[in-house]
């Protein structure tokens, strides 16, 4: 490579720059690694509403502890000061209690903190070690748990009959009970009434679970908890967990997770118990108000020292809602997708529409999805070829010429969205603004290009820039990128770094060797 | 690895698009200079003003209001060629001629004064030349040298020669093929063939593929003929390049059958295409 001296200076300062402060914060934050790596990330409230009684009124309610799969931090309690709060262990679950002294007041307390958790896939072998001893509560009957009732019998051996593998069993279980119609019953449903009705909630589902694994000697328990999603909610959740070679192992015959729990499963108990208790005979009220929080997998976001790593990142525009992370994350990846199409262009020496336009393109798929996306894109083009075809011929000038295939184009894609929406065709209503926007400018430039360049090389082009779309796409699907772009803009430095650099990288390009193969062949003097 | 991927064995130093933008149009060429050679009337006008030879220019119409008076004068030429300006890829050239009634004629076909008009208003609306407006140039039609039809008897052929701050260092002949619809590019599915820049002689013939001695359309050895008016092609190419605030340049010429060497037109971005067609890298023109 061929460069100047003034070159040399920019370079090894702008490096010199971002390597040393990339290596500052990387130091800071490796020592308070958030070693966690959630997927999600709420803030929950719980919100009580009641009227005190008489005698001194209580609510008690079970709430979150820390587990491989879930984070909880930032607790916080908000009461008047007639309300007492005390937290106490009540086996192997924390409960939160509030005592009221006062009397026939209206009151309102709340407790809120914040999750972070991961989805967890777990692996059952074929069959499972024997379970150790003192499992005896996993295994046995209870009042709602019909664990040796003849229906629950004789169902469970039946389900058996035939397979013999655990895992197996266990898959023939689920499938059962999964396939039950579910129904939100308010009242209880034993595992019993469940099979007998046919019908069920998570309550009911996962006690018919619980009770089939026990009654063929599995241990089994039920969990309680709430599944998150932005909204106020008044519903909990139920499912069931098996003890497999020394793990707990979660079900949930109502939403089909077979020994898999989704990332947004808040876990607050375990056993058949009611989340809620409070005094009798009052007036109570509660919602859960749940809020989705942006996270940064790298980030504890605790941590006195990492404060001082954010301040010279962009996730503050973040965590003031400045910017949504997505859109954040599309922007700094504008550089680097640029310098990817840069790299393809001048030094591959592949031919694209323009340099950001892949990038936008990759963008727009990254919405709709790679496939469907590719799809519709290619289909945009054929339709613009084909409506520009008539008008063509009609001898208009280019530009109202191209207005009226922009016309159309859009027309076809809002009815396409029309459609979906109402049909129900989900890639058909993908298309946002934004991907319609993009794939309509590329599909009219391609039909320029078609002008300009004539067909065959248009649709080179047209080949060689999807190649673009695909390693944009590719480099945007990379995990975690969108923390290190977030927390380390400076990256963006050494792009500028590498682009001087290309930019006067004077050596053939790849398809050059190609074109001069018999020039660059020594053989032929 | 790096190594690997970037040391190219190129003992004929040629170049590519990469090398060809940093190291000979960037320094070479100032971009504001460009339109000179873009633009067809005014690359003519700089041509006309040094006096080199090229065709004559017959009207330049850049209102569609001055046409018919315009088109009026020009009743007593046999022959002429209307193009766009700005026009890309050779669209929107009509060649016409007056055929024995005294009726101009277009590939051999009447055309009405209606017709002509109309297409000299497409142009000028900048129909062929991807903008919103372009500029009509009517010139003198050039016959070509018997010397081309000695090759191939149809289609546009020209001479390309590559100067470098007023010195050529690579020529060729672009010729049409049946089956390049009259046109010359190489990539058209005409065929280059290489100038021995030294004695005026041709060499092999390139069709962007394979080599050979003669032109696919005809058996006739081409490789060591001797090309008529070479040497002054070659000063009417540096008289050029001078008169051209461009350094580097890729000039098109054409041999008329009475006056001789004539320029066509001006490139500044020419193509790297003509290397292979010499068999030889750029670079190494230099030393």
């Amino acid at each position: 490579m061929n460069v100047p001296k003034q070159f040399k200076f920019i370079l090894v300062g702008l490096c010199l720059l971002a390597v040393a402060s990339i290596v500052y914060k990387t130091n800071l934050l490796s020592k308070n690694r958030n070693s966690f790596g959630a997927d999600e990330s709420y803030l929950i409230t719980y919100r009580y509403f009641f009227k005190t009684d008489t005698a001194k009124t209580f609510i008690k309610t079970y709430l979150p502890k820390n587990n491989p799969r879930q984070q909880i931090s930032g607790q916080k309690s908000v009461m008047p000061n007639t309300v007492h709060f005390s937290t106490s262990a009540d086996g192997p679950n924390i409960k939160g209690n509030w005592i009221c002294e006062a009397q026939n007041t209206y009151e309102s307390v709340s407790y809120s903190f914040l999750f972070k958790g991961k989805g967890q896939v777990f692996g059952l072998p074929e069959n499972f070690k024997p379970h150790p001893e003192g499992m005896e509560t996993y295994l046995s009957a209870t009042e709602n748990i019909q664990v040796f009732a003849s229906p629950i019998d004789t169902l469970a051996k039946s389900l058996r009959e035939g397979i013999d593998s655990d895992k197996g069993t266990i898959q023939s279980l689920f499938n059962y009970v999964h396939a039950i119609p579910s129904a939100p019953i308010i009242t209880l449903t034993d595992a019993v009434s469940a099979l007998e009705r046919n019908e069920a909630s998570c309550n009911g589902k996962s006690r018919l679970f619980v009770a089939l694994a026990r009654n063929l000697g599995y241990p089994a328990r039920i969990k309680g908890g709430i599944i998150l999603t932005e909204s106020n909610k008044r519903t909990s959740h139920a499912w069931a967990e098996l003890f497999v070679n020394g793990v707990w192992v979660p079900f949930d015959a109502l939403n089909g997770h077979f020994a898999y729990l989704p990332a947004n499963y808040l876990e607050l108990h375990e056993g058949d118990a009611f989340l809620i208790a409070h005094s009798p005979g009052i007036q109570f009220d509660y919602s859960y108000e749940i809020r989705k929080q942006e996270s940064l997998p790298l980030l504890n976001e605790e941590a006195k020292e990492v404060e001082k790593v954010t301040a010279f990142s962009l996730w503050g525009l973040v965590r003031n809602k400045s910017i949504s992370k997505k859109n954040l994350f599309l922007l700094l990846m504008l550089p680097l997708g640029g310098l990817a199409v840069a790299l393809l262009r001048n030094i591959v020496g592949i031919r694209t529409f323009g340099v950001f336009l892949p990038v936008l393109i990759a963008f727009s798929l990254l919405e709709t999805g790679f496939t469907v996306g590719l799809a519709l894109f290619l289909f945009l083009i054929l339709f613009v070829g084909l409506i520009s075809h008539p008008f063509d011929s009609m001898g208009l000038l280019h530009t109202p010429k191209l207005v009226i295939s922009l016309t159309l184009m859009v027309l076809v894609m809002t009815l396409g969205n029309y459609f979906g929406v109402s049909f129900g065709i989900t890639w058909l209503s993908s298309l946002t603004l934004f991907p319609t926007i993009i794939l309509t400018i590329s599909a009219e430039r391609f039909s320029k290009l078609i002008v300009e360049d004539g067909f065959q090389k248009a649709t080179g082009t047209l080949l060689q820039t999807l190649l673009a779309v695909g390693v944009c796409f590719l480099l945007f699907s990379i995990k975690g990128l969108d923390a290190i772009l977030i927390l380390f803009p400076e990256l963006l430095l050494l792009v500028i770094t590498a682009s001087m650099l290309l930019g006067r990288y004077i050596g053939l390009r790849w398809t050059e060797l190609l074109r001069f193969q018999p020039l660059l062949n020594s053989k032929l003097a | 690895m790096l190594r690997y991927i970037f040391k190219v064995n190129n003992p004929k130093g040629v170049i590519g698009l990469n090398r060809r933008n940093i190291e000979f149009i960037y320094p070479h060429n100032q971009r504001k200079y460009y339109n000179l050679a873009d633009d067809k009337v005014k690359s003519k006008m700089i041509l006309h003003e040094n006096n080199i030879a090229c065709a004559r220019t017959y009207a330049i119409i850049d209102r569609i209001s001055q046409i018919k008076s315009k088109w009026s004068e020009l009743q007593n030429q046999q022959s002429l060629v209307i193009k766009p300006a700005r026009g890309c890829g050779g669209e929107g050239i009509k060649i016409l001629k007056k055929g024995e009634d005294g009726q101009w004629q277009s590939s051999g076909r009447n055309i009405t004064d209606n017709q002509i008009f109309q297409h000299i208003t497409s142009i000028i609306s900048g129909l062929f030349s991807m903008a919103s407006n372009d500029v009509c140039l009517i010139e003198e039609c050039i016959v070509p040298h018997s010397f081309f039809a000695e090759i191939y008897d149809e289609g546009v052929p020209d001479f390309r020669i590559i100067t470098l701050k007023g010195k050529p260092l690579m020529a060729m002949l672009r010729m049409p093929t049946s089956k390049s619809d009259g046109k010359a590019n190489l990539h058209q599915k005409g065929v280059g063939i290489g100038v021995n820049m030294k004695y005026g002689t041709l060499t092999q013939v390139f069709d962007g593929k394979n080599y050979s001695n003669h032109h696919p359309d005809n058996t006739a050895r081409v490789n060591g003929k001797k090309i008529p008016y070479w040497f002054t092609m070659v000063q009417l190419a540096k008289k050029t390049a001078k008169a051209f605030p461009l350094e580097y340049l890729g000039i098109d010429l054409v041999i008329d059958k009475v006056k001789g060497p004539q320029i066509m037109e001006v490139n500044v971005r020419p193509g790297l295409g003509i290397q292979l067609v010499n068999k030889c890298g750029l670079q190494s023109t230099l030393s």
